[in-house]
């Protein structure tokens, strides 16, 4: 309503002025201000809709819980949704707009829905417009009503660095209780982090400012906070979730911090809780703690004429508070019969004398006046049941209870009991290194807040090996602090439980009736508790209406399960960096230059074929296999897993893991490797070498190669065989280089004898390349003369050079996945994950000449015994395309066999070399045998393919064997 | 809604265990087209509380095995009518849902998905990465330069999003007004079996408020599954992991479809209050708890703004947790078991609430008639112990 | 994040570890019948309580056993697969 002169312990900044506009109109603030308190300091009463019937709203609680006072702020080109104005600052120049209204907040046309109210009770939406054909109408009216702010689809990502903190108490909010809580843990020795999430310490010590004693009090405490060495105090925090083992989340304004505590303490006070009656969501009604908010931290006084509604000491300190700052109280409204000691000693305040006080009162009606604003308060008295008391106001101040802050208590798997003597839950059972103190205590007198703080601060402490633990703080003596039942039905109902959804009394009946009678089917039912402020306000006179109705006490009742987030996170908070690590070989730079075009490979990424100038993809793929085929070429295959396995035992190692047999291996020489899984399953291969008696070297598919080698060194755990496991996959960079000209290029750069005696084919051999010690090994993948060489990645690029040098008289050529892809499909060579899925059995993959069923032991050997006297389900065969199809036919195209599905095309391309399409099929065995698949490539056009026998490319295998022709 | 029954009977001819979403439904059909109407639903917390109010309610059929296809395909064809049976609005929107393609592996998947789909009559298809930018148009397809980009995706025309509380309402309701009784904060305690020609054989439950006897138990209770099974003396493949989700803040409605992308652990859709509702992979091990962790929604968040930047200032709501039962096929576990008269719906895993309705109607006819249905007879107890495992797990297939 | 206990790098967070399921004896697989087979190699013992698991710590490579209360995710001790003859 007004700016009052400057205050002591203000918030605002007077010096500077802030210029914004609110719904299209200028306002000014100073810096500091709210958008509520600015907006309220300009006269604004109206500062928002609700969500569903669009009433108008004013400020609740002022303290980040006000739902309904919802912005869209726009500030430059950056629009951002969904701020709450209760607690956003101001900013110089922006735009500000009341979200989910339609023409303005002032004359929201939204509001006639408000008109149907009456029938719009919950669970209305349920039981209407679900025909067919008339709900998709009907939703496409409900959703341009629905959602508050609205997205900036063109926005850019932000992105926020994480922080992390680690200390030894970690108190959650620095009102009396956290504070004291602090400095007596902190004196005792241990590191400190105070935290709250306002703007500044001291909570409500801060705000409730009527006794000048206890201000000062505060003061001293917040500078001997602020002051000592062993206290971090981190303002505007809030912590949104406790997570396991002390682990807290922490939102800034700028960021996330994730604090590792060894002991939490839980200081978040409590939140005021409304009274429910008609009209009590009208702009100028409003929490008693949301007004001494507004006027200690911004000096702006919400209302010129209040009535106080209270039944607790702090509505008192409410009315004093509103004297001070110059308001005039035209009475006090106590629920209660007696007024408790507290309340009564604040009562013979001077400042009160005169302001008259009624006691038993039921509040019957709010009405609102010219503007929207609240203009009278109409009541009753237990006395005088039968007369209806009616004030004129602006203001009616809310303190008749609170709902204890625990939320985090709640998440960290607190056990709470209710309390009657203090009408609230108070936790019974805390987890290990987690304390309470303060109103999340139950603990409401200042000093009986600080003395619990020094309590917890003492117990965390000395849980943590700090001085001497202390005994707990009595709650015996203290005046209740909330009403059992603030909750007064009215005939017309409008008495709101739950502002966030337009939730009234009569809807919770409904549904109780309807048999949603418990806490949890409520909500989900009403959707009470389920907006922004997740039931701050609501849930727990949601839970007082449901006892009374079930009759019973709350002790039989338990609140709704608590979930993170204390209050809403950003995205871009919680997603920090959003870093997602990359591999890349070494020499990924030089594949740049040569042209390539990656593609993701597990956490890799890899050239899938070179561009060339002029050439398309398929055209630029077919010309570096027949470089491979004709000449030689070169690609890196660095992205493997590389492991050593040394040992007496790593032989019989190999022989359990894989299903051939490598004791027997003879060193100098290499074999293929086949794993399964303990059902059978085929989930990798490699090529495995003997270097020496009791050394191996072997590889694993790129995508398995971290977990693979973990589990070798699992299974190596579980049989008690000791076996070195080295993981050299980032060691050693990899190449293939193959073709026909591919040993007398390599001749040309190394002192090995690489002639076919003294390296036959699969031989392993240790020797310089381009003067680089190196790996070698005669493949055969792709199916020609072909030598793997394993050098050590610091030396990767100048070996690379060195090949691609001396291979440019031969013609060589990079080649990419692509080109390797079809090379090894000529040669009929599957590749796991893609020729096999993740329920292919070794015996479906016709490879019986890599499984030695004779060994004693191999992972999977026992199921694919049992499996063997099972039917087998599919087969893995080569099939030949009529020419011209290639192309149509794709992998994945499905084998029907009497119209149903009997396979499927697991590879498939066009061979270069051979010149048809050639491609391999997981397919049921008798239809394979048929020698005919027919592959669905359209709605209904099929393809016949012949089934023949692998490799389609040199059967016999010369060319990688000797590398002579065919 | 319901009618709250102040206490147990001696003996109904069928004990439903779990009062979720699959329970209550089995219960509804047992009444409605089996006639059979003495039927108690024992829930130990309260009606929907399980995974039926905890998933993220998409509804899809495009699956990868015939017979996951056909049994979906029949559960969407039901959910169509759903709210008229019930007379009740469950919000059912059809949305369309893309399953974003990251590898060529992953587009080979969508393929075989959209290919066996097609065979059954289910709409899917298998569109490019330009298809997903029109349809979405605010998605960053190349998922801001740190995941590797969308190539394309499955589109499942028919997927759909529905309100998930409604659903177990509205078959609660439908069958507490066919006589069957639910009663809610009754916990099974065990379950009473004796030695029969066949083995054992199920004769009553337990409760913390009482015994009933009874000759027919189905046990529907996704998340808790193991330790009912060991009551009857069972053991499963069934493990249970944790899976997370979470909610924003209600903002106006701009995203129609539901996404889903496998290789950024992402789904995500927008509900009709306007609030997205998001999900990702399961938690690494096994708990039977629904607490929350903090690096969920770090993960999830961040993956979601590699889809969709502009979300930076949209803010997370809340998070919370199921527990899933997890089978090493990735499908279900239904129908009849070793033990007589103890019939099993479970082994859901992530994806139990789409298959409601069709759960309801093949259960209750495996109960009434002691017969399994033949669109669950792939997903059988015994399958594990022949070898014969569904193929659905095939497309998660490693991708290289 | 949840704190795990490796026995050779100490107490760390559990993003370093990966879980390696319950330790799970083999049958004899020369005495077993095809259908007990499949029973340990695909049933699990799913009920919530106190199991011995695998867990590895990833960035050192060490395979330990923890014994972890499934029901709470309460981890009662940690230590090698071979330390004072356990397991």
């Amino acid at each position: 309503m007004k700016r009052l002169p400057a205050r002591p312990g203000e918030w605002i900044r007077r010096d500077e002025v802030v210029r914004f506009t609110f719904e299209g109109q200028a306002r000014l603030g100073f810096a500091g201000d709210t958008i509520t308190s600015a907006l309220l300091a300009a006269g604004d009463a109206i500062l928002g809709r609700s969500f569903k019937y669009h009433r108008p709203r004013g400020p609740l609680s002022a303290a980040n819980h006000d739902a309904n006072l919802v912005m869209q702020v726009d500030l430059g080109d950056r629009t951002t949704p969904n701020v709450r104005a209760d607690v956003a600052r101001i900013q110089a120049g922006a735009v500000v707009h009341a979200v989910n209204t339609h023409g303005g907040v002032r004359s929201d046309r939204g509001a006639l829905t408000g008109f149907f109210a009456p029938f719009l009770p919950v669970g209305f939406y349920y039981k209407a417009f679900h025909g067919k054909r008339l709900f998709p109408l009907w939703e496409r009216v409900f959703r341009s009503m629905t959602g508050l702010g609205r997205v900036d689809l063109a926005a850019p990502q932000r992105t926020t660095p994480k922080r992390y903190d680690f200390v030894d108490v970690l108190v959650v909010g620095a009102g009396p209780s956290g504070l004291s809580a602090a400095l007596t843990a902190a004196l005792a020795g241990a590191s400190v982090l105070l935290i709250d999430e306002n703007m500044q310490l001291g909570g409500s010590g801060q705000y409730v400012r009527h006794s000048p004693d206890r201000v000062e009090r505060i003061n001293r405490l917040v500078d001997a906070a602020n002051s000592h060495p062993r206290i971090r105090t981190l303002c505007d925090a809030v912590a949104v979730g406790y997570y396991a083992d002390h682990w807290v989340a922490v939102d800034t304004p700028r960021s996330l911090v994730k604090v590792r505590a060894r002991s939490v303490i839980v200081a978040q006070g409590g939140f005021e809780q409304p009274v429910v009656f008609r009209g009590n969501d009208l702009p100028g009604v409003m929490l008693a703690g949301a007004a001494q908010r507004l006027l200690a931290r911004y000096a702006v006084a919400p209302a010129s004429r209040v009535v106080i509604l209270t039944a607790n000491e702090h509505g008192y300190a409410a009315a004093l508070d509103a004297i001070d700052a110059g308001i005039h109280v035209e009475a006090i409204l106590d629920l209660r019969a007696t007024p408790g000691p507290a309340s009564r000693e604040l009562a013979s305040d001077p400042r009160l004398v005169g302001v008259h006080l009624a006691t038993g009162v039921q509040p019957y009606e709010a009405s609102s006046g010219a503007g929207g604003r609240v203009a009278s308060l109409a009541f009753r008295t237990a006395a005088a049941p039968g007369r209806l008391h009616k004030i004129a106001i602006d203001g009616v101040w809310m303190s008749v209870g609170f709902a204890p802050a625990q939320s985090l208590l709640h998440q960290a798997g607190t056990v709470m009991r209710y309390e009657r003597s203090i009408e609230q839950f108070l936790p019974q059972t805390l987890p290990k290194g987690l304390f309470a103190c303060g109103k999340a205590n139950g603990r409401y007198g200042f000093d009986a807040r600080l003395a619990d703080g020094e309590r917890a601060g003492a117990q965390a402490a000395a849980g943590l090996g700090f001085g001497a633990d202390v005994a707990p703080v009595s709650i015996a003596g203290e005046e209740c602090p909330s009403h059992e039942y603030p909750i007064f039905p009215h005939p017309k109902g409008k008495e709101f439980v739950d502002f966030d959804e337009d939730i009234q009394i009569r809807d919770y009946e409904n549904a109780v009736q309807e048999g949603f009678d418990s806490s949890e089917l409520l909500k989900r039912y009403t959707t009470s508790g389920m907006g922004p402020s997740q039931g701050k306000h609501s849930n727990m006179n949601a839970l007082r209406i449901l006892a009374r109705i079930r009759g019973e006490g709350l002790e039989q009742h338990a609140l709704t399960t608590a979930r993170p987030m204390f209050h809403p996170v950003l995205m871009s908070h919680l997603a920090g960096r959003g870093f997602q690590p990359e591999r890349r070989t070494p020499i990924d730079a030089e594949h740049t230059t040569l042209g390539a075009v990656w593609m993701p490979a597990g956490n890799w990424r890899r050239p899938e074929y070179y561009a060339v100038e002029g050439k398309s993809r398929s055209e630029a793929i077919a010309a570096e296999l027949r470089s491979v085929r004709t000449g030689v070429g070169l690609i890196d295959v660095g992205t493997l897993g590389k492991v050593e396995a040394h040992g007496p035992c790593a032989g019989e190692f190999l022989d359990r893991v894989y299903t051939g047999r490598f004791s027997n291996l003879k060193v100098g020489m290499t074999r293929y490797g086949l794993m399964l899984d303990e059902a059978g399953v085929v989930i990798d291969d490699g090529v495995i070498g003997r270097l020496r008696a009791e050394s191996f070297y072997f590889t694993t598919t790129t995508g398995n190669s971290g977990t693979l080698f973990r589990e070798f060194g699992r299974l190596a755990t579980t049989w008690r065989l000791p076996v070195g496991l080295v993981n050299l996959t980032g060691h050693y960079a990899a190449f293939n280089l193959a073709g026909p000209k591919s040993r007398e290029m390599l001749r040309s750069l190394t002192t090995l004898d690489v002639s076919e005696d003294a390296f036959p084919y699969l031989a392993l051999r240790e020797g310089a390349v381009a003067g680089v010690p190196c790996r070698l090994m005669r493949v055969g993948f792709v199916g020609e003369l072909g030598f793997e060489l394993h050098v050590p990645a610091d030396y990767a690029v100048t070996v690379w050079r060195a090949l691609l040098q001396a291979g440019r008289a031969h013609g060589i050529r990079p080649f990419g996945v692509e080109a390797q892809r079809l090379l090894r499909l000529e040669k009929g060579h599957m590749i796991i994950g893609q020729d096999t899925d993740a329920t292919t059995t070794a015996l479906e993959i016709n490879a019986p000449w890599a499984i030695k069923m004779d060994k004693p032991f191999f992972i999977g050997q026992r199921s694919l015994q049992a499996l063997a006297r099972t039917p087998r389900h599919l087969s893995l065969v080569g099939f030949r395309l009529p020419p011209g199809t290639a192309g149509r036919v794709k992998e994945a195209h499905l084998v029907i066999h009497d119209g149903e599905i009997s396979g499927r095309v697991t590879s498939v391309g066009h061979s270069p070399t051979l010149e048809y399409g050639i491609g391999l099929a997981l397919v049921d065995p008798k239809v394979a045998d048929s020698g005919l698949l027919s592959i669905r490539v359209g709605r209904t056009e099929m393809v016949e393919a012949a089934v023949t026998a692998l490799p389609f490319y040199d059967p016999d295998s010369q060319r990688q064997r000797s590398g002579s022709s065919p | 809604m319901f009618t709250v029954p102040d206490r147990l009977k001696p003996t109904y001819d069928v004990v439903i265990i779990g009062a979720g979403g699959h329970g209550l439904a089995a219960a509804y059909y047992l009444a409605r087209d089996h006639g059979i109407h003495n039927v108690a639903v024992l829930e130990r917390g309260y009606i929907g509380g399980g995974n039926t109010g905890r998933n993220t309610t998409i509804i899809r059929s495009n699956y990868l095995t015939p017979e996951g296809v056909k049994f979906y395909d029949e559960s969407v064809r039901l959910w169509q009518d759903l709210a008229q049976d019930f007379d009740l609005n469950l919000f059912y929107s059809t949305r369309g849902h893309f399953t974003l393609a990251h590898t060529d592996a992953s587009m080979r998947t969508m393929r075989w998905r959209a290919e066996v789909n097609k065979h059954y009559g289910v709409d899917s298809e298998v569109v490019d990465a330009q298809e997903v930018q029109r349809a979405v148009p605010m998605m960053d397809i190349r998922c801001g330069g740190h995941s590797p980009p969308v190539l394309g995706a499955l589109y499942h025309a028919p997927g759909a999003i529905a309100r998930h509380d409604a659903v177990a309402w509205g078959y609660g309701r439908g069958a507490d007004r066919r006589g069957v009784e639910i009663h809610q904060n009754t916990e099974v305690l065990s379950i009473d079996t004796e030695e029969c020609e066949s083995g054992r054989a199920v004769v009553g439950v337990t409760t913390n408020r009482g015994r009933i006897s009874t000759r027919k138990v189905l046990c529907a209770v996704a998340g808790s599954t193991p330790g009912m099974l060991k009551m009857v003396g069972l053991s499963s493949p069934i493990y249970i992991h944790p899976l997370q989700a979470m909610v924003s803040e209600p903002v106006k409605p701009w995203l129609d479809p539901v996404i889903v992308s496998g290789s950024l652990h992402v789904y995500v859709s927008q509900s009709a209050r306007g609030e997205l509702v998001m999900g990702a992979s399961l938690d690494p091990y096994e708990l039977h708890s629904t607490r929350s962790t903090l690096d969920f929604v770090e993960s999830l968040s961040a993956h979601m703004l590699e889809l969709f930047p502009f979300l930076s200032d949209v803010r997370v709501m809340r998070q919370w947790a199921g527990m899933a039962d997890m089978t090493p096929d990735f499908s279900p576990i239904m129908g009849l078991t070793p033990v007589a008269g103890f019939y099993i719906d479970a082994g859901w895993g992530t994806w139990g609430f789409k298959a409601t309705p069709v759960c309801g109607k093949t259960m209750s006819h495996t109960v009434a008639t002691n017969r399994t249905h033949p669109l669950i007879d792939a997903f059988g107890y015994d399958r594990f112990s022949r070898f014969e495992l569904t193929g659905e797990k095939g497309a998660a297939s490693v991708g290289h | 994040m949840k704190i795990l206990v490796c026995p050779i790098n100490g107490p760390r967070s559990i993003s370093e570890f990966a879980y390696g399921g319950e330790i799970r004896p083999m049958p004899d697989p020369a005495t077993t019948s095809d259908g007990d087979w499949a029973r340990y190699v695909f049933n699990r013992s799913g009920v919530a309580g106190v199991k011995l698991e695998w867990w590895c710590h990833t960035a050192s490579g060490v395979w330990f056993v923890a014994e972890r209360d499934t029901a709470t995710d309460t981890v009662l001790q940690t230590y090698l697969y071979d330390a004072a003859g356990r397991s």
